[in-house]
């Protein structure tokens, strides 16, 4: 089992209900793969950045998904036969998550470990400012 | 989120520069700001594609990728971030051009 990010864009010229609907036959189709849905987020109708297919916004679904290779496979095809679907993406996240998550682990114990280091620039300029006025009074 | 990884703070440098009294000549001379990585001083390891504001930052006018030597970003980071804005991209949350 994988996580995986998945986006799609369903055409605007459905309403959001039956966009949702093309979605959740996705959904479904993961679903049916043994796969199980970690976060749901429909992002609503969106303004694309580009035209895509002359159309000038979208209805985005995201879903964060638990699933086999297999069964993202099996529902990015058939995305891609869709016309509803404008366009789609999977993209495997554990491993990057796993990864930036060792990374900050490794950068909280190295923070630890070193003394803290008093702010390179932000008191100089006042400890400048100051000085002379001590001097003065 | 800040906007614009490059920019922000634009006098710091000078100003402590002015004050130290020995001015004079040296002040045309430009204190460059030292750039950091926006991604390690704000200790973000995972640069997250749907994180439109985010990556918006990252993105001038013309739709290109701001280059690592004008926002600073690491060389690490700037990988990251490249894949994370092409990603974004490829569902049309973020231009490829624009005029």
């Amino acid at each position: 089992m994988r996580l995986y990010d998945i986006v799609v864009l369903v055409t605007p010229d459905l309403n959001d209900e039956d966009a949702t609907k093309v979605a959740a036959e996705y959904k479904k189709v993961l679903t049916d793969g043994g796969a199980t849905v970690v976060k749901e987020e429909p992002w609503g109708k969106r303004r694309l950045a580009f035209p895509i297919q002359r159309k000038r916004d979208a209805h985005y679904h995201y879903w964060q998904v638990q699933a086999e290779p297999a069964a993202v496979a099996e529902a990015e095809r058939r995305m891609g036969l869709s016309d509803q679907v404008l366009r789609h993406l999977a993209v495997r996240v554990d491993e990057e998550l796993k990864r930036s998550a060792k990374m900050a682990e490794r950068l909280r114990k190295k923070a630890a470990k070193r003394p803290p280091r008093p702010a390179p620039t932000a008191p100089a300029p006042e400890a400048a400012a100051a000085s002379p006025e001590r001097s003065e009074s | 989120m800040r906007m614009g990884g490059g920019s922000g703070r634009p006098g710091a440098g000078r100003g402590a520069a002015g004050r130290d009294g020995k001015g004079g000549p040296r002040k045309k001379f430009f204190v460059r700001r030292r750039k950091v990585c926006k991604f390690c001083a704000e200790k973000l390891e995972y640069i997250d594609w749907k994180d439109v504001k985010l990556l918006q930052g990252f993105i001038p006018e013309r739709g290109k990728i701001l280059p690592r030597r004008i926002s600073g970003t690491c060389a690490l980071h700037q990988r990251k971030l490249q894949t994370a804005i092409k990603r974004a991209r490829s569902i049309a949350l973020l231009p490829y051009a624009t005029d």
